[in-house]
């Protein structure tokens, strides 16, 4: 791909990737984000003024899908999107976000209605300094964890990065508008379901390697055509999510924010079902704690909870039984 | 019909071709033509080929096609924006689809300059149908089995085989013909693509009625047929080449109008359902998750279209790719007609003339889309395909 930028999207492939297994080899959440930031991978998306590059989304894709793959235990997503919320408004906490002085996460689940109250589902919190509250009015703070707003581990299925709970008494901090809000949760879908494509190609990489080398009844597993179209159809998933991130970021796209969206809706179960599939290749293997495949099962299903992919679909319903829908059918995307 | 709006001369630009192919269709397309209204009887084959020969005159058929032969000389980006505006559009499908799509960019791409001339135009202006003869009874997903022999002779070759499943043959002026040169243990080698006249002597055309009480599916035997030298497609050895071109073809860009007219099938559905409440109460209220999943899988199968596009215009082979769209469009709308099956049978029986048409229709869609998981290469070979040469797996006979 040729833009109007130096480099493109995939020149971030090959460093994400060496920065993910880095991390990997690292032992605190501070240390990876750290190395991330060093990388220049937290600042992505932030503007040039808060420390970061300013790329559009499509640069952020493969270093998201390299988090994915490679099980990246820290919250990239979250410090990206933040770091890139507060360039314009508060350059000076975008670019402490950016270059990892200020370690950040987003309680993706539940909003205060005033200054106290609980929210949760927020990956890594305990190794973070601040936490995005959503408010009801649609607008959200960043409140420094500590005496006001209290972390609270929380029964998680993701092991890589561990939700929890916060427990807030009093709510104070900078403030994103509803707009910029709304630009994040979408921003979010599009990444999220770049850190899903990772995981689901990794999983079905294990699984074809795994086929092609266990032996059954004489032969590989993969010479069994029930093997060999399952498969298939975990390459089809993935392609599936691969070409619909393209589709949703292409200026051609006609309805970008419904592509997004449908995108991530459909990434989270085209996802789980390519983990899900990689463990029933590798039988009672598997099953164990020792191979991974779980780990990319739990966050993808993770992630599903944490985007609202169930209250979408229910959106996606809702506009399809909309009286204006028939008219969406002719309106052009600006 | 009374307008004709944009005549050859006045060919759509690529930025403004999907908007002039919209504002065309809304003017143009016929009430009698219409798949969401109720229709008294079916269109007549003479009917469906002066609506496609408007539809080339105003330059939404033929678009990418270079000008000398009758097409509009854009490029691929504006074929999907008009393809999109063609899927939106309750209109029936191409009674020439196997011309257009098929035959029309193989002999782009392997003919001489004497059948392009010849046959592209003829093409575009309906006055010649195609139809595709590939699969034989004995070589099916198996294609490279089939025996329909070509045997040299001094001004041409002389056919002797049968085909079967090959559509609209009995309405076809010519059958783009797969055969061989050499023995069957050949397989791949020695196959040869040949533009065959169906009025020449021997080529005997047998209707077989299917699922749909429809009678486009035939059954085609040639028996001493002559074929003249000059109505061979490329050269004798390029047969495989260009037939697995066709296939992908088949597979990717053929009716690259579908995720949207699929879109189109959804929201008719819908909408009908919404003007009764009963009906109402089945879309927003029994079937509205499974609705919205079709929904979401139309956006995921726009996704491998317009990538796949995307890709092409990058100078990209469409090659085993083409599996994806192809089997992603096949399941979900099978999976859809299963869905809108289910809630038209439910329909109270008072219902009003809309309702009755949209019935109609997703009932046929169901027992038509059968036909999606089996035709140009069933599931279980785009599987294979994907497996060998997109995972490429190596795996033991
Ligand atoms: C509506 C319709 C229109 C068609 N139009 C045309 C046309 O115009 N021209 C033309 O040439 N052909 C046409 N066809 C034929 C079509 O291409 C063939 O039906 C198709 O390739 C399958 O071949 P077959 O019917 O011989 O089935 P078979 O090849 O006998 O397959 C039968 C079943 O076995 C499965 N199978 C076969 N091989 C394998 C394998 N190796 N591993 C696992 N499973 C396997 C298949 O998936 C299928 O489920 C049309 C078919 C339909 C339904």
């Amino acid at each position: 791909m040729t833009t109007e930028y130096d480099l493109s999207p995939e020149d971030f492939a090959d460093t994400a990737k060496a920065v993910v297994n880095a991390c990997a080899e690292a032992d605190t959440t501070a240390t990876r984000i750290a190395l991330l930031a060093d990388a220049g991978l937290t600042g992505i998306l932030a503007s040039d003024s808060s420390g970061g590059m300013g790329l559009p989304v499509d640069f952020a894709v493969p270093v998201l899908h390299a988090a994915g793959a490679g099980m990246l235990a820290a919250p990239l997503l979250e410090t990206m999107l933040l770091a890139q919320a507060f360039s314009g408004t508060r350059d000076d906490l975008a670019t402490a976000i950016a270059i990892g002085h200020t370690k950040v996460t987003i309680a993706w689940n539940g909003e205060l209605d005033g200054s106290a109250g609980t929210v949760d589902r927020a990956p890594l919190a305990e190794d973070c300094d601040a936490v995005l509250v959503f408010r009801r009015d649609g607008s959200a703070i960043l409140v420094t964890l500590g005496e006001s707003a209290e972390v609270l581990a929380d029964d998680t299925l993701d092991l890589e990065r561990p939700e929890a709970r916060v427990v807030i008494t009093a709510a104070e901090g900078p403030v994103l508008s509803a707009e910029t809000v709304t630009e994040l949760q979408r921003t979010a879908q599009i990444l999220r379901s770049a850190l899903i494509l990772g995981a689901a190609e990794d999983s079905l990489e294990r699984a074809c390697e795994y086929a092609q080398d266990r032996r059954q009844f004489g032969k590989t597993l993969v010479s069994y055509q029930a093997i060999q179209h399952h498969l298939a159809r975990q390459c089809l998933a993935v392609e599936t999510i691969r070409n619909s991130i393209a589709r949703s970021l292409s200026p051609h796209c006609e309805m970008p924010v419904d592509a997004a969206r449908a995108t991530f809706i459909g990434a989270t179960g085209l996802g789980a079902n390519t983990a899900e599939t990689a463990i029933q290749i590798f039988g009672g293997m598997g099953y164990t704690w020792d191979v991974p495949l779980h780990r990319h099962l739990r966050f993808v299903r993770t992630l599903a909870a944490q985007g609202k992919a169930a209250e979408l679909l229910d959106n996606v319903a809702q506009q399809l039984l909309s009286a204006e829908n028939n008219k969406k059918e002719l309106q052009r995307a600006s | 019909m009374t307008q004709t709006a944009a005549v050859a001369s006045e060919r759509p630009s690529p930025e403004t071709a999907g908007d002039n192919a919209r504002a065309w269709l809304d003017a143009n397309l016929p009430q009698t033509l219409r798949e969401d209204i109720l229709q008294e009887r079916e269109p007549s084959i003479a009917e469906l080929s002066e609506w496609e020969s408007k539809l080339h005159k105003a330059g939404i058929i033929g678009a990418t096609w270079p000008k000398q032969y009758g097409g509009g000389d854009l490029g691929l980006r504006a074929h999907l924006d008009i393809s999109r505006e063609i899927g939106r559009t309750p209109m029936p499908e191409s009674v020439n689809s196997i011309g257009k799509e098929l035959a029309g960019p193989i002999i782009l791409a392997v003919g001489n300059e004497r059948q392009k001339a010849e046959y592209l135009p003829a093409i575009l202006e309906m006055r010649n149908i195609w139809c595709q003869g590939f699969s034989e009874p004995n070589a099916g997903s198996d294609l490279a089995g089939l025996r329909t022999r070509a045997e040299k002779t001094g001004d041409g070759w002389v056919i002797n085989g049968q085909k079967i499943w090959t559509s609209g043959a009995s309405k076809s002026s010519h059958c783009l013909l797969l055969a061989r040169t050499g023995s069957v243990e050949d397989r791949h080698r020695g196959l040869v693509l040949f533009a065959v006249d169906t009025s020449l002597p021997g080529v005997d055309i047998r209707e077989i009625k299917s699922i749909d009480g429809a009678r486009h599916f035939c059954e085609v035997f040639f028996n001493d047929v002559v074929v003249p030298e000059a109505d061979m497609l490329g050269s004798p050895d390029q047969g495989w080449a260009a037939a697995t071109r066709v296939l992908s073809i088949e597979r990717a860009t053929n009716r690259m109008h579908r995720a949207w007219r699929f879109e189109n099938q959804l929201q008719h559905l819908v909408s009908a359902c919404a003007e009764n409440p009963a009906t109402r109460r089945l879309v927003e209220h029994d079937y509205a998750r499974p609705l919205a999943e079709v929904a979401v899988n139309i956006e995921l199968l726009k996704g491998h279209v317009e990538t796949l596009v995307g890709s092409l215009i990058d100078g990209n082979e469409i090659g085993p790719r083409g599996s994806l769209p192809k089997m992603f469009w096949s399941e979900a709308h099978q999976d859809f007609s299963k869905l809108a099956l289910e809630i038209v049978s439910r329909f109270p029986p008072d219902m009003s003339d809309p309702l009755r048409a949209v019935k109609r229709r997703m009932e046929d869609i169901y027992i038509k889309a059968r036909a999606e998981t089996i035709y140009a290469g069933t599931t279980e070979i785009q599987l294979g395909i994907i497996a060998k040469r997109i995972l490429k797996l190596n795996w033991e006979r």
